[in-house]
């Protein structure tokens, strides 16, 4: 299952600007940035799963915490070790392995990385890509090149999470073992699966780039869409519920 | 050398593929499978060399079950040319690319340089090029090369020859069937254009929705015309045009043949 496609509904968050929804993510991860209380934090995450099941997401809320725990246990490893304020907790010999300042601000940090970057990946879920572009375009009066490369950007993840299904297809054929346990084995294969896809993905900008370019890319503007992206009661709701939870997440978790 | 036993396969649980599948094909055959694009081509070849796995039934590869073994070990057995020569090359020269392969089986590096320095011969590419910047036709044959470097019994071409031009296209087409003569290597190739399954395949397997609807010696199965309309394929020229000129014809599936025929009517003084 593909983490990070749209997922169609018409759920209240379906149904919100799509400026809105990108804002409200924002806003949940400075919430979760801010947030300085380890309870708080994982309070936070459950919350964001309770709203994900609102539009019929929930068991992708969960998969998407369970992979986004794994990068928190980096950040965890690597905070433990170099934060060395508070009492010694381990000790080896003589040398203080961490200390309880370090466990605490390890916990807190990979718990923030996973509560600011979760709402982030939901929005994938509940946003079209080309809404977004022209929402921000028609609302903000972005410039449509910068929406444009970034909404791109997104569109072609899953493209290129098939394209190196493929190559690794390709690979396996001529008998390369992808499921060596061997270290320096395992390096020397990011060679056969990236180069392919570096120059396929060359190729498919410089082909995408001469298309955009004959359809009058360069003439588009904000008054170009035809769909207009009007902010409803709704929008003025959820931001005034998410500024209200900065205020708790400030004042309960300092 | 290939053998499917009841194979049943499918993508996601709902919508099957492959429903219950038996065939099998000898050493030494070359084998099209031809068939309307979404048939299960494709798919099928993937099956033989382990890429995919059955959901039900075995598919067996010179008796190995693809179920049991790796197909990186599969590799050593079976060649696979796919129809994007993009997909596989990676390295910065012609000889690094086609050594690659060898490498990967873990062949000894003297046998490597050997093997390289024929193949280039053979096929004819100049070992310091760039592949990447190569034209369609030269970068299919470097895929080839390098598959073919591996002296592998049986070759799967899928579409080999989509989008080369018909120099190019005969000579990779001329290699396979020099192999399949002299070597006595197996070639299962999928395509739908059926002028070059008629110039080259000994036989012949029709696939439509999943379901095999015949399988025989070309030249029987181009005049089988329900077959070939139900799997939704277009007959080669000669011999449906033999097939319309009636008994007299049935033994004409070439140019040559056709020519002869008609001399020979025009010959006899008949009407042509
Ligand atoms: N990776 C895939 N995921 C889901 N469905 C697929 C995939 N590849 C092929 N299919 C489906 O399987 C069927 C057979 O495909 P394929 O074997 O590629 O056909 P062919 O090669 O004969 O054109 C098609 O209906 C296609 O949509
Ligand atoms: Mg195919």
């Amino acid at each position: 299952m593909n983490l990070l496609n749209y997922v169609p509904g018409d759920s209240f968050l379906h149904k919100l600007n799509p400026v809105t929804k990108l804002l409200a993510a924002f806003l949940y991860g400075i919430a979760a940035i801010i947030c300085g209380n380890v309870f708080a934090e994982v309070g936070l995450i459950i919350l964001m799963i309770l709203i994900s099941a609102t539009c019929g997401i929930a068991k992708r809320a969960i998969l998407l915490t369970r992979n986004l725990f794994f990068l928190g246990l980096i950040m965890f490893v690597i905070q433990l070790f170099f934060v060395r304020d508070g009492e010694p907790l381990a000790v080896i010999g003589g040398f203080v392995l961490f200390t309880t300042g370090g466990l605490k601000s390890a916990l807190l940090l990979s718990l923030r990385v996973i509560a600011a970057m979760l709402p982030l990946m939901l929005l994938f879920a509940i946003t079209q890509m080309n809404d977004l572009c022209n929402a921000l375009v028609k609302r903000l009066h972005l410039p449509y090149r910068y929406a444009f490369i970034v909404t791109t950007a997104f569109r072609f993840v899953p493209i290129f999470a098939t394209e190196f299904h493929d190559i690794q297809d390709a690979q396996k054929a001529r008998g390369v073992d992808f499921d060596t346990k061997n270290i320096f084995r395992k390096i020397g294969l990011v060679a056969p699966l990236c180069v392919p896809l570096l120059v396929s993905s060359l190729k498919k900008v410089d082909v995408s780039a001469m298309s955009a370019e004959m359809r009058g890319f360069e003439l588009r503007g904000y008054k170009s869409g035809y769909k207009e992206y009007p902010f409803g009661v709704r929008d003025l709701v959820t931001v005034a519920v998410l500024v209200a939870l900065i205020a708790i997440t400030a004042l309960w978790g300092a | 050398m290939i053998r499917f036993e009841n194979v049943s396969f499918g993508y996601s649980e709902k919508r099957p593929i492959l429903n219950d599948l038996s065939f099998h094909i000898e050493k030494g055959d070359f084998v099209a499978l031809i068939g309307a694009n979404g048939a299960g081509k494709s798919t099928i070849s993937r099956l033989v060399n382990g890429l995919l796995h059955p959901t039900k039934g075995h598919v067996y590869l010179n008796g190995k079950d693809t179920l049991k073994t790796p197909s990186s070990t599969l590799a050593r057995d079976c060649g696979f040319l796919f129809q994007n020569p993009d997909r596989q090359i990676c390295e910065n020269t012609v000889k690094d690319e086609i050594a690659f392969s060898m490498k990967a089986q873990g062949w000894p590096s003297d046998l490597i340089a050997d093997r390289t320095r024929a193949v280039l011969e053979t096929f004819d590419l100049d070992p310091e090029w760039f592949p990447f910047s190569r034209s369609r036709g030269e970068r299919q044959r470097i895929a080839l090369a390098s598959v073919l470097a591996c002296e592998p019994g049986l070759l799967i071409l899928d579409e080999p020859t989509t989008g080369l031009d018909y120099l190019e296209c005969i000579r990779i087409m001329d290699h396979v069937t020099g192999l399949n003569q002299e070597k006595g290597v197996t070639v299962l190739m999928v395509s739908h254009d059926m002028e070059l399954v008629q110039s080259y395949a000994k036989n012949v397997l029709v696939l439509n929705h999943g379901q095999i609807l015949g399988q025989g010696p070309t030249n029987e199965m181009m005049k089988n015309v329900e077959v070939l309309k139900k799997a939704r394929v277009l007959p080669a020229q000669i011999p449906e045009l033999a097939l319309r000129f009636g008994d007299e014809f049935k033994d004409v599936f070439t140019v040559e043949d056709m020519l002869a025929a008609l001399r020979g009517r025009a010959g006899k003084g008949g009407a042509l």
